[in-house]
């Protein structure tokens, strides 16, 4: 699994590509991996709001269906629309570049500092497996 | 606990919902619910398009009502099943944040049930199986952790998770009627198709060749539950929040076409 460092985590199993003050945010390797084959995606439409911790759309893969939490808040500007078109084989080779999900204007950059580097991440996602 | 009771198939995905959004604290014990159908229903799978899954014009002509339930899958119909749901959440024992392994856990409780009852039942151990058309309706497909009689499924079930909480909900199917299931599924008369779902799913009536209660078999399930996890289940109704968040979403989800119908297509708001 690959836990690219110049990406921000958080503890929702999501990533944060920053570029000013714009967002980029999709699922982690890890979480495509616990998903397993990954079926469907809604993500919330373009201009809608985003809060830190509340959805940004459901994700269904052959085990489970769950919430997508957002590691930000603000407004989203654009979606990956090929997510539509052929989920099944983005989301689970390749989570972090084309299997972009939203991007996102944030209202606040001091909510960043609540996110994680891929150095905690990974020892969060050790302890959670180990808690198991 | 919350013991059997028969329901439209509207409150029942209502109060699975309601169950689920108010099952926030840590500490709050998990629930088991056990119920019915008043009437021949289908549910639809949260992603799932009513007009390429379902004969929609069979379904009204016949008086059967179409739900989409909050979680993912497949198409269910039902009346001939007990339905159950459990609500609790991911990292609290004796639950998992794994979902197969919570899967793993209610499965076992469920098998020991069934077997009081009289029904040997198997967890599917590998891969998903099932083809053709009838893909889109759930019992013609097994997932790892599901419940197979004889090699064939009895039990299929979904789950959904949300900040930390998980539903699974699911059906022991008590009658088979493959004729009914292939004319709600737009394949009536379909002779290859009613005989993929003969192979491929059985009842409770067929493995115990006889009737039985389905009081006495969600008694039976619970019961499973107390033995395999060593509790003691409480019965309990809604409290007045959940009974409160189930008259909301009954009135503003699960009773409109918008959802039922289109779901997410129709746009948020749900």
């Amino acid at each position: 699994m690959s836990f690219p460092d110049d990406l921000i985590y958080s503890s929702e199993h999501t990533w944060v590509r920053l570029d000013g003050d714009i967002a980029t945010v999709g699922i982690t390797d890890y979480a495509q991996d616990k998903l397993d084959e990954i079926l469907s995606v809604e993500l919330f439409p373009v201009d809608s709001s985003v809060e830190q911790g509340e959805p940004f759309g459901v994700i269904e893969s052959v085990k489970v269906m769950t919430e997508l939490i957002s590691p930000v808040s603000g407004d989203i500007i654009s979606i990956n629309e090929d997510l539509a078109d052929d989920v099944v084989g983005i989301l689970n080779s390749d989570s972090y570049d084309t299997g972009w999900m939203i991007a996102v204007e944030l209202r606040d950059l001091g909510e960043l500092d609540n996110l994680l580097d891929a150095e905690t991440y990974v020892d969060y996602i050790e302890a959670n497996e180990e808690a198991d | 606990m919350i013991p059997f009771k028969r329901f439209g198939p509207f409150e029942n995905m209502a109060i699975d919902e309601a169950l689920f959004r108010t099952h926030q604290k840590e500490g709050d014990p998990p629930v088991l619910r056990f119920y019915g159908w008043e009437r021949p229903s289908v549910s639809l799978g949260y992603f799932q398009d009513a007009e390429e899954e379902i004969d929609c014009a069979y379904c009204r002509g016949k008086g059967i009502n179409i739900v989409r339930r909050p979680t993912g899958g497949k198409a269910v119909l039902h009346g001939g099943d007990l339905a159950y749901s459990v609500i609790g959440r991911e990292n609290a024992p004796p639950f998992s944040s794994d979902v197969v392994e919570t899967y793993r856990i209610i499965s076992g409780c469920i098998i020991r049930g069934l077997a009081r009852s009289g029904i040997e039942v198997q967890i599917v151990e590998d891969g998903r199986g099932g083809s053709g058309s009838t893909e889109g309706f759930c019992f013609a497909t097994s997932y790892k952790n599901e419940l197979l009689a004889g090699g064939k499924k009895i039990c299929g079930s979904a789950q959904v998770r949300a900040r930390g909480v998980f539903l699974q909900h699911g059906s022991v199917l008590i009658d088979l009627d493959p004729l009914a299931v292939c004319a709600a599924i737009g394949k009536a008369g379909d002779a290859a198709r009613v005989r993929e779902i003969e192979a491929a799913v059985t009842s409770v009536r067929e493995v115990i060749e006889g009737d039985i209660n389905i009081g006495t078999l969600s008694r039976d399930i619970a019961a499973g539950f107390e033995e395999v996890l060593d509790i003691r289940l409480v019965e309990e109704g809604l409290s007045p929040e959940e009974e409160a968040l189930k008259d909301r979403l009954l009135e503003d989800k699960y009773m409109r076409d918008e959802w039922n119908m289109k779901g997410w297509r129709a746009g948020r708001g749900y």
